[in-house]
């Protein structure tokens, strides 16, 4: 650990080279600089942020869906349920504790990128003792590889859990266990 | 949970199950020993006896997304994280006593219906952590597929144990 924020600790390093040619964030794609470091947002920030990046990468983020939850409901999930949003570079990434197991975290992110998820997880890890991870997101996702990457592996489906573009849309379910 | 946890099988009634609405007095259903969130909360005997009741909110004005419905003297059913849009609920119940437990699968039956009928919900889905005996059978009779297994999802009798989710989507 090199930086801090007053809000979080930094999470461990990054690797600089992002994977060249994907959409690393909610810019598309845009030059990903590595992050010094994550900002927490505000549950109204958070909000916004989700609000703005693209659809395709936001709905389902934590069970959110930035397209028929206005800013104001947003923010109200996102305090209600106690979701940490963070931006780190270009990609936000989420997190809640499981209150019935506080050693498992639901996670998400915006990015195809592995690394700022491999980040969070590593700071969920060594900062909040997590071992376990979820993640739920909509068949098709972009970040579905960077998911992967960090050693996400898939644990079931949930049929028609969300709707968009016209047709209910199937949910995939995965878990992965980070030892401390 | 223990091996002494008897099987709902074993007591079942098929008498039909009516729900009604919620009502103050309703409030002592609201607490047990089942486990918090469970989609067939039956009582638990092997609850420790430190350990917090499980228990759920009543109606209240800043959860409007929240539907509650009784089995007078028995048990509740309620439908949480209901999203009108994607038309989807999480459904969990709690059983206050074993005699009621044996209405289980009256009781999703009518909760089942509540949701595609009354309520409009394209699916229902819920948490099950397996242990109980006959548990898998009331759900598949009752029309509930088992869709993901979550590892880890609960600490339970010292050790963190997995879940699942269980669930139907109604074609329309």
């Amino acid at each position: 650990m090199t930086e801090t924020t007053t809000a979080v600790p930094a999470p461990r390093a990054v690797p600089a080279a992002a994977p060249t040619g994907e959409d690393t964030g909610p810019a598309g794609g845009s030059d990903p600089q590595t992050p010094t470091a994550p900002e927490l947002l505000t549950p109204e920030e958070a909000a916004r942020a989700l609000t703005d990046a693209p659809v395709r990468l936001t709905r389902g983020f934590l069970g959110l869906d930035p397209v028929t939850q206005n800013t104001a409901l947003l923010a109200r999930h996102i305090g209600d349920r106690e979701i940490q949003v963070l931006r780190y570079g270009e990609a936000l990434l989420g997190y809640t504790v499981n209150p019935l197991q506080p050693r498992q975290a639901h996670v998400a992110t915006t990015s195809a990128d592995p690394a700022p998820l491999d980040a969070l997880l590593g700071f969920l890890a060594d900062y909040q003792r997590a071992t376990s991870f979820v993640a739920e997101v909509p068949e098709g996702t972009p970040v579905l590889p960077a998911l992967e990457s960090c050693g996400f592996t898939p644990c079931g489906v949930l049929p028609g859990h969300l709707f968009h573009s016209g047709r209910y849309r199937e949910v995939l379910v995965l878990h992965t266990d980070r030892e401390g | 949970m223990t091996t002494a946890t008897p099987a709902i099988t074993d007591t079942v009634h098929e008498t039909p199950v009516r729900l009604r609405g919620y009502r103050a007095a309703d409030m002592p259903l609201l607490t047990g020993s089942w486990l918090p969130g469970e989609l067939l909360g039956l009582p638990d005997p092997g609850r420790p006896p430190f350990a917090d009741l499980a228990s759920v909110p009543p109606p209240a004005a800043d959860r409007p997304g929240d539907e509650l419905y009784v089995l007078p003297g028995g048990a509740f059913v309620r439908f949480t994280e209901v999203d009108w849009v994607h038309r989807r609920a999480r459904l969990e119940t709690g059983f206050t006593t074993e005699a009621a437990a044996a209405h289980a699968p009256g009781l999703l039956t009518a909760a089942l219906d509540r949701a595609r009928g009354t309520l409009g919900l394209r699916r229902v889905h819920g948490w099950v952590t397996p242990g109980r005996p006959g548990t898998e059978e009331v759900l598949r009779a009752a029309g509930l597929a088992r869709e993901a297994e979550v590892p880890h999802a609960l600490w339970l009798d010292g050790r963190p144990v997995g879940r699942q989710i269980w669930g139907m989507c109604s074609d329309d």
